[in-house]
C-alpha cells in the first residue's frame, strides 16, 4: 500500500544535510490513520534506522562501481536500428548558454541522479518483439514501499528509486541490472526525447485548457465571457461528439518533448544540458531517451 | 564537443595567465624597487641602472578593489530550485569572470561597453551610457545602458555574461537615490546625455561608492508610467515642480502600508549572501 502521502523520503536521502531546507517546505503529514515506520520507535532508534539506511545505501552504489564483483554482460557493436537504453533524470532549471558564433540559445540542466538499471525483462516476458530493461531514479525511503516492489530492488541490489520506467532495447544493448547510469551515456550533439508529467493546472475552462477564443467583454454579453458557446451541428447528429472539448481537469498526464539537442554534458556532477523547454515542474523526475525520427512533431528537424 | 571544449580550457587558460601577468605588471606602484631588487640577486655587481621614465599608474581600474561587494545578480531568488543548480551557475559565471573583468557598478553609474559585432567597421561597436537597470539572476543577467545621440534617446540592453561583450569599463562610479532609474526616460533630455568620448574618473578602491542625491526634473506629464505612485517609491525626482500638492495627495490613494508588515514577503539574505561572497572570492583568487 501506499503510505507515502508526505515525502519522508527527504530525510533519508544522503543529501539530506547538505541541502537547505527548502525541500522540506510543505511536507505535513496529511493522513494520519495509518501508522508510518517512525510512529512506534522511540529517538534513538528512529535515528539508527536512518543512518542505517543511509549506509546501505552508499555500501549498495560503492559495491555496483567495483568492476571485480561482478562480471557486466557482454557489450556488443551497434549496428543501424540497435536501441540504446534511457535514463531517469531530474530537472534542475534553466540557464542561457551562447554557441561560438555568438548565439543565444535557453537550456535545461538535467541531473542524472543515481540512475541504476534495476530488471531485465526478455521479448516473451515484455511483449513477444523487443526485450526491455527497467531503469530507475533517485533514491528514496524503503519505508514507504510496498513489499514487492522492495522485492524488485532486493534483486537488483539497489537502493529503491523513486520513479521506475520501462525502456525497449534492442537485443544487443542488453545490460546487467545494477550497473549505474551516468550523464556520460549521452554525448553533446545528440537529440533526445524527454517525457516528464505536465505541471498540473487542476479544473480548467475552456479558454486554457483548449484555447477557445471566448466571447467579447462589452457590446451586450451577459455573463457569457469565458464559455464554449457551440457545442457541435444541430439536428442532423443531435447529439455531441465523443472528445469534445471541454472544461476539465488540465496537467498531470505524461507529455514529451521530442528532438531535442544536448549542448553540453558536465560528467563531473552528471548534468545535461538540453535544448529549450521541458514539461514538469523544476526537481521532477523524468524519462531520457534518444530520438527516433518516428515522430513528426520534432523541435529540430535533422 | 567535449574534446574541443577541453582545448578551450587551455586556451582560456594560457588566456587567464597572460591576463594575470598583464594585471600583476600594472599593479606594482614602482617599477624602480623592483629593478633594485632584481640587481641585486644577479651574480653580475650591481650595476647602477638609471630608474625609467616616470610610470604614471592608472588607478581606475586595474588596482584591486578593497571594497567586498557581491554583484546582486550572484543572489539567488527565493525559488524552490535545488541550491545545486545555483552552484553550478556561479561556477560557470566565475569561470566567465575570470576571463572578462566585470567591474562593480550601480543604476547610476556612467558605463562603457565594447562588444563584438559582425556588421560593425573593425568588428567592435562601443556604446556610453548611464546604467539605468540591473536585472535577472545568474548567467542571464542583464543591465540597460540609455544615452542621448543626435537628439533621439537609445537604450540597450546587455547580457553581463554574454561571450560577445570584449570590455566592460566603468567611466563614473556612482549610486543614486533609486535602484531603477526607468523614469529618466520621461526626465529632460539634459539627465541622460552623456559624452561618449567622456574620460573614465579615478576609482577610489576603499570607501563606500558616493551616492548623487540628484533630483530630476520630468517633462510634462502623460508619462510612460505613474511615476508619483507610492508602489514605485522613487526618491529621485523634483515632483514639486511638476505636480501640485492635490496631485500627489491623490496619488497616495494607492499606497499599500500594509505591505510593509507582510512577513511572508521577506526574504532575508544576509546569511546567504556571506557564504556566497566567501565562496567567489575564493574561487576567483584560484
Amino acid at each position: 500500500s501506499f503510505n507515502s502521502s508526505c515525502s519522508i523520503t527527504a530525510l533519508i536521502s544522503p543529501n539530506f544535510f547538505s541541502r537547505s531546507p527548502s525541500h522540506l517546505v510543505g511536507c505535513i503529514r496529511t493522513v494520519k490513520t495509518t501508522t508510518w515506520f517512525d510512529e512506534h520507535l522511540t529517538e534513538d532508534n528512529q535515528e539508527y534506522m536512518r543512518k542505517t539506511t543511509a549506509e546501505e545505501y552508499r555500501r549498495q552504489t560503492a559495491e555496483k562501481l567495483n568492476p571485480l564483483k561482478d562480471e557486466p554482460w557482454q557489450r556488443h557493436e551497434w549496428t543501424e536500428g540497435s536501441r540504446r537504453v534511457g535514463l531517469v533524470a531530474v530537472k534542475l532549471g534553466m540557464v542561457p548558454v551562447w554557441s561560438k558564433t555568438g548565439e543565444r540559445h535557453v537550456v535545461t540542466m538535467l541531473q542524472v541522479q543515481d540512475c541504476h538499471v534495476i530488471k531485465h525483462l526478455s521479448k516473451e516476458e515484455f511483449d513477444g518483439h523487443t526485450a526491455a530493461l527497467v531503469v530507475g531514479g533517485k533514491n528514496v525511503s524503503p519505508f514507504n514501499r510496498s513489499e514487492s516492489q522492495m522485492e524488485m530492488f532486493r534483486n537488483a541490489g539497489v537502493p529503491p528509486k523513486q520513479k521506475v520506467t520501462t525502456f525497449k532495447v534492442s537485443d544487443n544493448a542488453l545490460i546487467k541490472p545494477g550497473t549505474p547510469l551516468y550523464a556520460a551515456h549521452y554525448r553533446p550533439g545528440q537529440y533526445v526525447d524527454v517525457t516528464a508529467k505536465s505541471i498540473g493546472k487542476g479544473f480548467q475552462g475552456v479558454m486554457k485548457r483548449w484555447g477557445f477564443k471566448g466571447q467579447p467583454a462589452t457590446h451586450g454579453q451577459t455573463k457569457t465571457h469565458r464559455r464554449p458557446g457551440a457545442s457541435g451541428p444541430g439536428g442532423d447528429p443531435a447529439k455531441v461528439f465523443k472528445g469534445k472539448k471541454m472544461p476539465g481537469r488540465m496537467g498531470n498526464v505524461y507529455v514529451t518533448a521530442h528532438g531535442l539537442k544536448i549542448w553540453r554534458v558536465n560528467t563531473k556532477y552528471n548534468v545535461l544540458y538540453v535544448n529549450g523547454s521541458i514539461p514538469g515542474h523544476k526537481n521532477c523526475l523524468l524519462k531520457v531517451k534518444r530520438h527516433t525520427r518516428a515522430h513528426k512533431h520534432t523541435q529540430t528537424r535533422k | 564537443m567535449a574534446a574541443c571544449g577541453k582545448g578551450l580550457d587551455k586556451f582560456m587558460f594560457s588566456l587567464r595567465l597572460l591576463r594575470n601577468l598583464q594585471l600583476q605588471n600594472e599593479r606594482f606602484l614602482s617599477t624602480s624597487v623592483c629593478r633594485l631588487a632584481v640587481g641585486g640577486s644577479s651574480e653580475q655587481p650591481p650595476k647602477f641602472t638609471p630608474p625609467s621614465k616616470p610610470v604614471i599608474v592608472d588607478k581606475t581600474q586595474t588596482v584591486a578593489s578593497t571594497r567586498s561587494h557581491l554583484s546582486p545578480e550572484f543572489i539567488p531568488p527565493r525559488q524552490r530550485t535545488n541550491p545545486f543548480k545555483f552552484y553550478i551557475e556561479r561556477k560557470d559565471m566565475i569561470r566567465r569572470r575570470k576571463v572578462l573583468n566585470i567591474p562593480e557598478f550601480y543604476a547610476g553609474s556612467i558605463l562603457a561597453v565594447t562588444m563584438a559585432d559582425p556588421n560593425a567597421s573593425g568588428k567592435m561597436n562601443r556604446f556610453v551610457g548611464i546604467c539605468i537597470q540591473r536585472g535577472g539572476h545568474g548567467l542571464g543577467a542583464t543591465f540597460v545602458l540609455r544615452n542621448i545621440i543626435d537628439n533621439q534617446g537609445v537604450e540597450i540592453c546587455y547580457e553581463l555574461y554574454s561571450p560577445r561583450i570584449q570590455q566592460i569599463e566603468v567611466l563614473k562610479l556612482e549610486k543614486r537615490l533609486d535602484d531603477n532609474l526607468m523614469y529618466l526616460r520621461d526626465a529632460l533630455p539634459e539627465y541622460c546625455t552623456v559624452d561618449p568620448d567622456m574620460k573614465p574618473e579615478p576609482i577610489s578602491p576603499t570607501g563606500e561608492v558616493p551616492v548623487n542625491k540628484l533630483k530630476v526634473r520630468m517633462r510634462p506629464k502623460p508619462w510612460s508610467k505613474r511615476w508619483e505612485r507610492p508602489k514605485f517609491n522613487i526618491q529621485g525626482i523634483r515632483f514639486d515642480r511638476s505636480l501640485t500638492p492635490e496631485q500627489m495627495e491623490h496619488a497616495q490613494k494607492w499606497a499599500q502600508p500594509w505591505r510593509e508588515y507582510d512577513m511572508l514577503k521577506e526574504y532575508d539574505t544576509s546569511k546567504l549572501e556571506e557564504q556566497i561572497l566567501s565562496e567567489v572570492q575564493r574561487e576567483m583568487s584560484k
